[in-house]
């Protein structure tokens, strides 16, 4: 069985079911068939799956827990939710972006929407909205199953073991599991090893459902998260612990034969603790404690219906969150020295959404969303408000923002053809950083940063197409393009009046809104089936990043191709994939960006099922290049050859 | 007859239930304060007032060897902020009271204020910046007198202080003749009195109550004081007018300050306030640069090797 559904993957490498423009999505559990996936399998990481999405790269300041920047912007123009459940990293220096609390294991699919058009519950994106989906094992399915998978990765000394069960009837199903990672540091392409790259990393949860009647449901989930002793080989301090709690109830209803087909609401809380650790490092001139704390409480209710032609969803959520964040440090001989990063922010956000899904005759669809949120920001710290009234005389401590959102995507499929064209506008409110931090430092470029409580909301019009040509069933090409023009774009701006508090930094920039901005996003990508047991697809892409002086903006992708090769024979597959990314010469000197030098690597990767089992392995790396890309932080280096197998046992 | 009975039951009703009430048994009615007795007595003060200066009374302490009776029947007592005294600027709250009910007297003066130090080793004598005079301290509390005392160094060794001051109690004259008060030292990283010399002239910079301070935005209050010509007299507030030009650096941040401090300017009351932000706590190292009204340096503002004035207070937050 198992056999054939691999053997159905190539196949569908270009799904038919005919996804619009702006949706992709990433399979990440095994044991379904179509989709994206990572090489590894399930066992791969969150990030690994995640750079299987086009339009994401992933910033790296370590070998965990890497940022996923869409549309060639950072996690602040992004909103990621799991399950629709909004959650907030306790970092603040983002080395804990949200993806990094959860798990492959807990996960069914990594859902992603460019540009504005985001799912309901996404308040924010400008760039897009990713959606983790959780792993539910759902009523009426097999009894019981049982799956266990392990990994090895030569490089670092990697280990994965994951086991999960899941018991499901017509009234109930739980399922649940245990995943476990631990890597050492890794060795370059140069053979030296990176030191401070090493973490590990538990993970446990549990789904739950129960049947109330025909029609309800309820729905529980549970998600602790531990991960201790990480290492980021960019920034100057690692991580003791970054731990999560998420935990939701959900109720359903549906009805069969109604204007609607189903009604969620569920509620939800997450708390993340997570605490930074200099103790290892050895060039430490001032000891420092800077522990986070973000906690998030919140609802959604999602009703969603057909009516005639229109598939149309409203929504109405809310959220209560609160950050917060110092610093203490403690000078040789010295009193200790005591400041407040995040003051005690508590955010409470209440918004409502709508999207519709509109089929019009001769295979033309129109889908339309939009968002309206309000949000209102108090900052209870007092100490660390009074510190920031010294830069800003005159601000209060609670301000309010109105947000929203609108787009509309057009489809056309006739023969050979999907042709895609999408507007929208969108805003979005400052993040707490961008609006009330305090002396954060960016290893970046080597500047303190001070928030901005009189930030005006960032805002941009997108303009989007897509072509793709599908002359025969074995070949398509697609053309793809963005373009975001952003009116009062925020980013950090040098402030030489004031002092850096950091030893060894160049400065202070302050939050500031640019008057416009522009990011656009052009790619090329080709699918071709050479014959019944080979395949080959191709990409090309481009972007641009401009302020409003026509400077570059910083982590912007160069020009990047990518070319792989797939044989399939029975129950065997092998891949060999080259990436390369040409030199950055655009870079942002103004911005503290420095030039990135091209770069190309060869990945092998094969994977063998027989009965309940599936081997994978593969090189990466294969030439032991060493290289960094635009997208590591301080430019560490990426792994160089590194050899990995897992296997994977379902029952 | 009923209804004279139903009456008079009514009656005895109501005078049992609005008297059978021990609280306002054998007191006086009003506010109560322990250890003072309202009588009306002019001289003292009201029932309001005195207990605003009771509630005050118990933020300060008391140091008990500079209390003294007078004629018999007033008693001065001495207050600070922690019943001793430390290097530097302190607070002094003089209270009179009358000792048959323990009110506050309104009227009374205090005047002859006189620190001295001796110097064991050095067999010499030198006196130390006070405030000019010993006045109330708002109209709140009129019976309350505030004056200061800037101490130059603590109790050691080398030497032990001496204060002695005149009271006038409704008429009656009093005081305290020189009496031992221990002067404590001020904790690593509080430097809160400084000098520098024009001329000759030694003059004083003590900074008022840094321990008040929060991150964020501060008044900062000095008073400035010129060593008196005998050297034992006290040292009054300088006749001269300056403007103290504040630099505020963390030595232990690489030198970070903070933006828009305001110098200190001279005001009517004597005292010199100008504006200081912290961004953290922590010690801060405020480099002092005094400057004439016309505005040339006097004092401080010669950058040392480190870039900064040699003339600073620290204060550790």
């Amino acid at each position: 069985m198992l056999r054939l559904l691999l053997l159905a993957i190539p196949l569908l490498a270009d799904t038919t079911i005919s996804q619009p423009r702006h949706l992709d999505e990433v399979v990440v559990v095994s044991n379904r068939q179509g989709g994206k996936r990572s090489v590894k399998g399930q066992v791969a990481s969150i990030d690994e799956h995640l750079s299987q999405l086009s339009h994401v790269s992933l910033v790296r300041r370590g070998s965990y827990a890497w940022e996923p920047m869409v549309n060639n912007m950072p996690t602040e123009r992004v909103s990621t939710t799991i399950d629709g459940m909004k959650i907030f990293y306790a970092c603040t220096d983002k080395m804990d972006p949200v993806t990094s609390y959860v798990e492959s294991g807990n996960l069914q699919s990594i859902s992603f929407n460019s540009g504005l058009n985001g799912n309901p519950q996404a308040t924010g994106n400008i760039g897009g909205a990713l959606d983790l989906r959780l792993r539910k094992a759902g009523f009426d399915a097999d009894p019981f199953h049982l799956s266990s998978m392990a990994g090895y990765e030569f490089n670092g000394h990697l280990q994965v073991y994951g086991a999960d069960a899941a018991w499901s009837s017509h009234r109930f199903y739980v399922n649940g599991g245990v995943f476990y990672r631990h890597a050492d540091s890794y060795k370059t392409g140069s053979g030296d090893v990176l030191p401070f790259s090493q973490f590990h990393k538990l993970n446990a949860f549990t789904n739950l459902g129960y049947r109330l009647t025909n029609r309800d449901i309820l729905e529980g989930v549970l998600i602790v998260d531990h991960a201790g002793d990480v290492g980021y080989p960019a920034l100057a301090m690692d991580v003791k612990r970054a731990d999560a709690f998420i935990t939701s109830l959900a109720y359903r209803h549906t009805w069969t034969e109604s204007l609607f087909d189903s009604w969620e609401t569920k509620i939800y809380y997450n708390h993340i603790i997570h605490e930074m650790d200099d103790t290892h490092r050895p060039d430490v001139l001032i000891h420092m404690d800077m522990p986070g704390r973000s906690t998030t409480a919140g609802f959604y209710s999602l009703l969603s219906g057909v009516a005639g032609q229109h598939g149309f969803q409203l929504n109405a959520d809310g959220f209560y969150n609160r950050l917060f964040a110092d610093m203490t440090m403690y000078p040789d001989g010295a009193a200790p020295m005591y400041m407040v990063t995040w003051p005690d922010v508590r955010t409470l956000n209440t918004g409502v959404a709508v999207s519709d899904d509109i089929t019009l005759p001769h295979r033309q669809s129109v889908h339309v969303s939009a968002k309206l949120a309000w949000q209102q920001q108090t900052l209870r710290d007092k100490e660390g408000y009074e510190a920031l009234k010294v830069f800003f005389p005159g601000m209060f401590d609670h301000y309010h923002q109105f947000t929203g959102r609108i787009a509309a995507n057009y489809n056309w499929y006739p023969d050979h053809w999907r042709l895609s064209v999408g507007m929208g506008w969108g805003s979005r409110a400052p993040t707490v950083t961008e609006a009330y931090g305090y002396y954060l430092n960016n290893t970046f470029d080597l500047y303190d940063y001070i928030g901005n409580p009189r930030l005006s909301n960032e805002s941009a019009v997108e303009a989007n197409a897509t072509i793709r040509w599908l002359p025969v069933g074995d070949f398509s090409l697609t053309a793809d393009a963005s373009i975001f023009f952003f009116s009062d774009y925020i980013i950090g701006v040098s402030e030489p009046r004031l002092s850096a508090m950091t030893i060894g930094a160049e400065g202070v920039k302050v939050y500031a809104n640019l008057n416009r901005a522009t990011i656009a996003n052009v790619s090329l990508t080709s699918w071709w089936r050479i014959s019944r047991r080979f395949d080959f697809e191709g990409s090309l892409g481009w972007a641009l990043g401009r302020d409003d002086e026509g400077d570059a903006l910083p982590l912007i992708a160069p020009f990047n191709y990518s070319a792989r090769i797939g044989y399939t024979y029975k129950a065997l597959q092998l891949q060999a994939e080259l990436k390369g990314n040409a030199c950055q010469s655009n870079y942002a000197a103004k911005y503290g960006e420095m030039l990135t030098s091209a770069w190309a690597v060869c990945n092998f990767s094969a994977q063998y099922s027989y009965a309940r089992f599936a081997l994978r392995g593969g090189v990466e790396n294969v030439f032991n290049r060493l290289y960094a890309t635009y997208a590591d932080w301080n430019d560490i280096p990426q792994k160089g050859r590194n050899l990995y197998f897992n296997l994977s046992y379902e029952l | 007859m009923k209804k004279v009975i139903y009456s008079i039951l009514v009656t005895v009703f109501f005078i049992t239930v609005t008297s059978c009430n021990s609280n306002d048994d054998g007191v006086q009615k009003g506010i109560d304060i322990p250890g003072i007795t309202i009588d009306g007595d002019a001289d003292c003060c009201s029932a309001e007032e005195a207990i605003q200066i009771y509630d005050f009374l118990q933020t300060v302490k008391i140091v008990p060897e500079l209390t003294t009776e007078i004629d018999g029947r007033y008693r001065v007592s001495v207050y600070t902020r922690t019943g001793s005294l430390h290097t530097g600027y302190n607070d002094l709250y003089f209270v009179a009271t009358k000792l048959t009910t323990g009110n506050y007297i309104k009227e009374f003066t205090v005047s002859n204020f006189k620190p001295l130090m001796y110097m064991t080793k050095m067999k010499m004598q030198h006196s130390t910046p006070i405030s000019g005079i010993v006045k109330s301290f708002n109209s709140n509390f009129t019976a309350v007198k505030q004056g200061w005392i800037s101490l130059l160094m603590p109790t050691s060794d080398a030497g032990y202080w001496t204060l002695a001051y005149d009271a006038n109690v409704l008429g009656q004259k009093g005081g305290v003749t020189p009496t031992e008060v221990k002067v404590d030292g001020l904790p690593v990283g509080q430097e809160w009195l400084k000098s520098f010399k024009i001329d000759g002239n030694t003059y004083y910079l003590s900074l008022v109550n840094p321990a008040d301070w929060i991150t964020g935005s501060n008044e900062i209050q000095a008073y400035v004081s010129v060593k008196s010509q005998t050297g034992t007299d006290p040292y009054e507030l300088a006749t001269e007018q300056f403007v103290i030009d504040i630099d505020p650096r963390m030595p232990d941040m690489g030198h970070h300050t903070s933006p828009d401090n305001a110098a200190l300017t001279l005001q009517t009351d004597g005292s010199y306030r100008g504006k200081i932000n912290l961004t953290m706590t922590g010690l801060w190292r405020i480099h002092l640069t005094i400057k004439d009204v016309k505005g040339n340096i006097v004092a401080g503002g010669d950058n040392l090797k480190d870039g900064f004035s040699s003339l600073y207070w620290d204060v550790t937050l």
